[in-house]
C-alpha cells in the first residue's frame, strides 16, 4: 500500500489519474459550495423566521424568473460534467495500438497474469512509461479488476473478453482487488471451518490455504523499470522451452520445478494443499499413484487421470469432495500439464 | 370564512346524528376478526405499518451484525460465508420488505384517501388482498432465508446466483409475489386519485403527498412487471436449460443486469419519491406557508418517475456495455439532477419568510434536506463517467445510496410517523424524547456513512468480509456510528409506542396545519369524515384558513407562545 495522494484519493500511478482527480475535486468543491449554500440558507431562515408572538408567515408568491433560473442554470454545469466525464471515459476505452498485452484469468478467488512470453504469475508486473492492455477473461462468475492508484476498473464477464489499458507513470506497487461480488468459502467439503487470519504483509495480505472469497481476491501490482520487468518475465518463462526447442526432453527435475511455480500462479494453491490437509479439493501430498474412490469407481491417480482432472474436473470426482473445480481447458498448455504432473509425482508421502 | 364544512369536524365535537362523536375507526369495531377482515384503508395501513416496522427491525439487525463484523480486520464474529448471507439479507429485507412498501402501503394507505376527502380507496377489497399478498411474499422470502444459502447480494447477479444454490429462485419468487402487492396498491391509488376526490379537491389543490403517491403508483404499475419477466426467464433457464443469462448455455449475464435494473432503478424512485412527498408536507406545515413553486414540486415527482425509467444503464458503466450506450446513459442520468434540485430549492425557499416551528417532524424535514443534498450531490460524481470508473463498486456508492435511501426515505418516514402519529393513534408523543432520538439518529447516521465516502474514494470495494489495514480506521468509526444510530432508532420507536399508553389525548390539529387530513376528527371516524367535505381552499393556504382551523389545541406547542406572552 502507498500513502494516499490526498485525503480522499489514493496515489496517482497512471497517466489518466491526474485528469480523473481534477474532475473529482472539481465536483467536490462544486458540491461543497452548493451544500453549504443550501444548508446554511435553510438553517438561517428556519431560525430567523422561527415562530414567535407577533411573527406571521408571509403568503407564498410566485417568482417565475427564480424558478426557471434554478431549473435551467444547473443544465450548463451538468453538460460540462457530462462532457468532461465522457471525454475521460473515451480515453480509457481506446488502447494505443502499441500497447503491450497481458492476459488476465480471473477465477474464484485468484488472479493469473499471462505475459507476452507465455510465462504466468499471480502478480501483475508492468514496465513504467509503457502502455499496457489487459485482456481479461473469467473461468466462473463475474469478477472485476480494480486498481485504485491506476483509476481503472472493469468487469470480467464469463463468456466474453473485456479489456482495459493504462500507462504507469512511476515505479512502485499497489493493490489490485476484485470489485464485483463473487462469493466466498469458509468451510472445507466435510463442513469443517477453514482457518482464517489475514497477514500484515501488504504484498500478500491473504495467505493461501485459508478461507477465501471476494475480499481475498487480491494481487499486487508492481510498476518497475524495463530492465526489471524483462528480468521478471525471464524468471517466469518456462525453462523447459530451451530443452524442447533443441529437440531434447525436459529433465524431470526442471519440469517439476516449473510445475511448482504453476501450482501457485495457476491458483491450484487456493484449493489443494501440499501438507495432506483437506481444503476444497484433495491434497496433492502423496496423491500420485494412489487408488482413489470416485463417483465412477476406483481410479488410480496417474498422468491420464491428472490431465482429465485439469481439463474436465467434473468427469470423476473423488468421494468426499464437491464438483466445484472450474475447467482449466484453454488456460494450461499440454506442456504445463506435464510440468504440473511432474510436480505432483515429486510430492511423495 | 369557513373553508371546510365538516359537521363534527372543524367546528368542534358536535353530535350530528351520525352516531357517537367519540367513536372512531379504532373503536367502532373490536376483536381480531375486525382487523383481519377489515376493508378500512386506515386499519390496513396500520397493519402494513406493523409489518414494515418488523421488516426494518430484521434488516437493521443484519446491518448491525455486518458493521460489528467489520469492526476489526480478520474474523470478528462470523466467517466469510455467514457474512455474505448477512449483507444479502440486510439488503433484501430493507429493499423488498421495508423500503418499497414502507411509505406508500403504510402512510399512503392511511392518508391518501383522507387527503382526498374520500371515505376509502377505490377498491377496498383489493387493498386487503394486496396486504395478504405482501404477507405471502414475506413468508416465502423469509423461508428461503431459513432454508438456504442466499449469499448473492440483493441484486442476484448471474451467473453467481445460478451457481450458488436453489434458494435464489425461491427468494426471487418471494420478490415476484411482493411485486403483485405493489402493483395492486399502485393501481388502487391511481384510480382513487382520479375518481374519488371530494368536491373542490382539484388537481391543483392536491396535497403534494398525494402527488408523490400518484407518481410512485405510476412506477409501481409500469416497472414491477419487468421483474416478473426476469424471474420467469430465470426459471426457464434453470428448469428447461434455455440459455438466457448463463454463458455456459449461450446466455448473457449482462442481460440479467439490464433486466434487473430496468425494474430496480425505477424502484429507487418508488423509494425516494414518497420520502420527498412526506417532506413537502412537513416543510409546508411547520413553515406555516404554501410550498414555494407548488406546481414545479408536483411535476418534479412525475419528472423523476419518468426519468427513473431511462437511467437503468448507469448501474452498468463498467459491466461491458457499448461505449455509445454508456455515454448515452451518463447524459440521461445527469437529467435526474434537475427535478431533484428543483425540490430542494423549493423547500428551502418555502422556509424563507415562513413561521418555522422547530418541532420534531420539522427537524427530520430539515435533516432530509441536509442528507438528501449530500446523497444527490455525490450522485454527480457517479454520473460523471471517468470518475465513476474509479468510484463504482466501492464504499463511495454504498455511502451515496444510503444517504439517499436512509438519509432521504427513512428520515422522511420517521418524520412522517411523528407528524401523523397523533392523527393515527389519537395520542401525543413526548417531544423531548423525540428530539433526543432525532439528534442521535442524525449524528449516528453521519458517523456511519461519512467515513464510507472516504474509504470508498480511497479504493475500498463493497461487499468485502475483510479489508486491507489502511481502511481499518474508517470501518471502526463507521461501526461506532451504527451503535449511536441504533440507540436513536430504538429511542424513537420507544417514544412512539410510549405515546400509546402514556400519551396525552391528541387534539384535532396538534401541529396547526392547514392540510385536509387535520380537518377531521382525531383519530378519524370509520368514514374519515362525517359528511363528504366540500373543499374551498388549497391544503397549504395558511392565509385563507380560519384561526379555528389552524388552532393547535396542544399545550406543548402552545406553551412556549403563552410563556413568551407572559414575559
Amino acid at each position: 500500500m502507498n500513502e494516499p495522494a490526498t485525503f480522499q484519493l489514493p496515489e496517482q500511478m497512471s497517466t489518466i489519474a491526474a485528469d480523473v482527480d481534477w474532475l473529482y475535486y472539481f465536483i467536490y468543491w462544486l458540491s461543497v459550495v452548493l451544500f453549504v449554500a443550501i444548508v446554511s440558507a435553510m438553517v438561517y431562515w428556519a431560525w430567523k423566521y422561527r415562530e414567535r408572538p407577533g411573527h406571521k408567515a408571509e403568503p407564498t408568491g410566485h417568482n417565475m424568473a427564480l424558478e426557471l433560473g434554478w431549473t435551467v442554470a444547473p443544465i450548463f454545469v451538468l453538460v460540462f460534467l457530462f462532457h468532461k466525464g465522457a471525454q475521460g471515459y473515451m480515453d480509457l476505452a481506446v488502447a494505443p495500438a502499441d500497447a503491450m498485452v497481458i492476459h488476465v484469468n480471473a477465477k474464484q478467488w485468484a488472479w493469473e497474469f499471462v505475459y507476452p512470453n507465455g510465462g504466468s504469475s499471480d502478480e501483475l508486473h508492468v514496465p513504467v512509461h509503457k502502455p499496457v492492455k489487459l485482456v481479461m477473461g473469467s473461468a466462473d462468475v463475474i469478477h472485476d479488476l480494480f486498481a485504485p492508484s491506476l483509476r481503472v476498473k472493469r468487469d470480467i464477464v464469463p463468456g466474453v473478453y473485456s479489456s482495459l489499458w493504462f500507462e504507469a507513470t512511476h515505479i512502485g506497487h499497489d493493490d489490485i482487488m476484485c470489485a464485483e461480488y463473487c462469493g466466498g468459502r469458509s468451510k472445507d467439503p466435510s463442513g469443517n471451518e477453514l482457518p482464517y487470519a489475514p497477514s500484515d504483509d501488504p504484498l500478500h495480505p491473504y495467505p493461501p490455504g485459508q478461507a477465501a472469497g471476494h475480499w481475498s481476491m487480491h494481487a499486487t501490482l508492481y510498476v518497475e523499470s524495463q530492465q526489471d520487468f524483462d528480468k521478471f518475465q525471464k524468471s517466469i518463462g518456462d525453462p523447459c522451452d530451451s530443452f524442447v526447442s533443441s529437440g531434447k526432453p525436459c529433465p524431470t527435475q526442471v519440469a517439476a520445478e516449473q510445475g511448482a511455480k504453476l501450482y501457485v500462479s495457476k491458483g491450484c494453491v487456493a484449493c489443494h494443499t501440499l501438507t495432506g490437509a483437506k481444503l476444497v479439493g484433495p491434497s496433492w501430498k502423496g496423491i500420485y499413484g494412489k487408488e482413489e474412490s470416485t463417483d465412477h469407481g476406483l481410479m488410480r491417480v496417474d498422468d491420464a487421470y491428472i490431465k482429465e482432472s485439469i481439463l474436465q474436473p467434473l468427469a470423476k470426482i473423488v468421494t468426499g469432495y464437491q464438483g466445484v473445480m472450474p475447467t482449466f481447458a484453454g488456460q494450461v498448455s499440454d506442456a504445463e500439464i506435464e510440468e504440473l504432473t511432474a510436480y505432483i509425482k515429486s510430492l511423495k508421502e | 370564512m369557513a373553508a371546510i364544512d365538516i359537521p363534527g369536524g372543524a367546528g368542534g365535537h358536535v353530535a350530528d346524528g351520525h352516531g357517537d362523536p367519540d367513536e372512531n375507526y379504532l373503536t367502532t369495531q373490536r376483536g381480531i376478526r375486525s382487523w383481519l377482515f377489515t376493508l378500512d384503508h386506515k386499519r390496513i395501513g396500520l397493519m402494513y405499518l406493523t409489518m414494515v416496522s418488523l421488516a426494518f427491525l430484521i434488516g437493521g439487525t443484519f446491518a448491525l451484525l455486518v458493521r460489528i463484523e467489520l469492526f476489526t480486520r480478520g474474523r470478528t464474529i462470523v466467517d466469510g460465508e455467514t457474512y455474505n448471507r448477512f449483507f444479502t439479507l440486510h439488503g433484501a429485507a430493507m429493499v423488498f420488505l421495508f423500503i418499497i412498501p414502507s411509505v406508500p402501503a403504510a402512510l399512503g394507505n392511511f392518508f391518501l384517501p383522507i387527503m382526498l376527502g374520500a371515505k376509502d380507496v377505490a377498491f377496498p377489497r383489493i387493498n386487503l388482498l394486496s396486504f395478504y399478498i405482501y404477507l405471502v411474499g414475506v413468508a416465502i422470502l423469509l423461508t428461503s432465508i431459513v432454508m438456504g444459502a442466499v449469499d448473492t447480494g440483493w441484486t442476484f447477479y448471474t451467473p453467481y446466483s445460478v451457481q450458488t444454490g436453489t434458494s435464489v429462485i425461491s427468494m426471487t419468487f418471494g420478490v415476484f409475489v411482493l411485486g403483485f402487492s405493489s402493483i395492486l396498491t399502485g393501481l388502487n391509488f391511481l384510480v382513487t386519485v382520479h375518481t374519488m376526490r371530494a368536491p373542490g379537491v382539484t388537481w391543483t389543490r392536491l396535497p403534494l403527498f398525494v402527488w408523490g403517491m400518484y407518481a410512485t403508483a405510476l412506477i409501481q404499475v409500469l416497472a414491477t412487471p419487468v421483474l416478473a419477466i426476469t424471474l420467469l426467464l430465470l426459471i426457464a433457464e434453470r428448469f428447461f436449460g434455455i440459455g438466457v443469462f448463463d454463458p455456459k448455455l449461450g446466455g448473457d449475464p449482462v442481460l440479467f443486469q439490464h433486466f434487473f435494473w430496468f425494474y430496480s432503478h425505477p424502484a429507487v424512485y418508488i423509494m425516494i419519491v414518497p420520502g420527498m412527498a412526506i417532506n413537502s408536507e412537513l416543510i409546508a406545515t411547520f413553515s406555516r406557508r404554501n410550498i414555494f413553486g407548488y406546481f414545479a414540486v408536483a411535476m418534479s415527482s412525475l419528472g423523476l418517475a419518468l426519468l427513473g425509467f431511462l437511467v437503468w444503464g448507469h448501474h452498468l458503466f463498467v459491466a461491458g456495455m457499448s461505449e455509445f450506450a454508456t455515454v448515452l446513459f451518463s447524459a440521461l442520468t445527469f437529467l435526474v439532477a434537475i427535478p431533484s434540485g428543483v425540490k430542494v430549492f423549493n423547500w428551502t425557499a418555502t422556509i424563507y419568510k415562513g413561521s418555522v416551528v422547530w418541532a420534531s417532524p420539522m427537524l427530520y424535514a430539515m435533516a432530509f434536506i441536509f442528507l438528501f443534498t449530500i446523497g444527490g450531490l455525490t450522485g454527480l460524481f457517479l454520473g460523471t463517467l471517468s470518475v465513476d470508473v474509479h468510484l463504482t463498486d466501492t464504499y463511495f456508492v454504498v455511502a451515496h445510496f444510503h444517504y439517499v435511501m436512509m438519509g432521504g426515505t427513512v428520515i422522511a418516514f420517521l418524520g412522517g410517523l411523528l407528524y401523523w402519529w397523533p392523527k393515527m393513534t389519537g395520542k401525543m408523543h413526548d417531544e423531548g424524547k423525540a428530539k433526543v432520538g432525532f439528534w442521535l439518529v442524525f449524528v449516528g447516521f453521519n458517523t456511519v456513512f461519512m467515513p464510507q465516502f472516504i474509504m470508498g474514494s480511497r479504493g475500498m470495494p463493497r461487499r468485502y468480509y475483510d479489508y486491507l489495514p489502511q481502511y481499518e480506521i474508517f470501518h471502526k468509526i463507521s461501526t461506532v456510528g451504527s451503535w449511536i444510530l441504533a440507540v436513536g432508532l430504538f429511542l424513537t420507536a420507544y417514544t412512539l409506542l410510549e405515546a400509546l399508553w402514556k400519551g396525552k389525548k391528541a387534539p384535532r390539529n396538534p401541529w396547526g396545519s392547514a392540510g385536509y387530513e387535520w380537518m377531521t376528527d382525531t383519530p378519524p371516524c370509520l368514514t374519515n369524515f362525517h359528511e363528504t367535505p366540500v373543499i374551498t381552499r388549497g391544503p397549504y393556504d395558511y392565509h385563507l384558513a380560519t384561526p379555528e382551523e389552524l388552532a393547535t389545541g396542544w399545550d406543548e406547542i402552545d406553551a412556549p407562545k403563552a410563556k413568551a406572552k407572559k414575559d
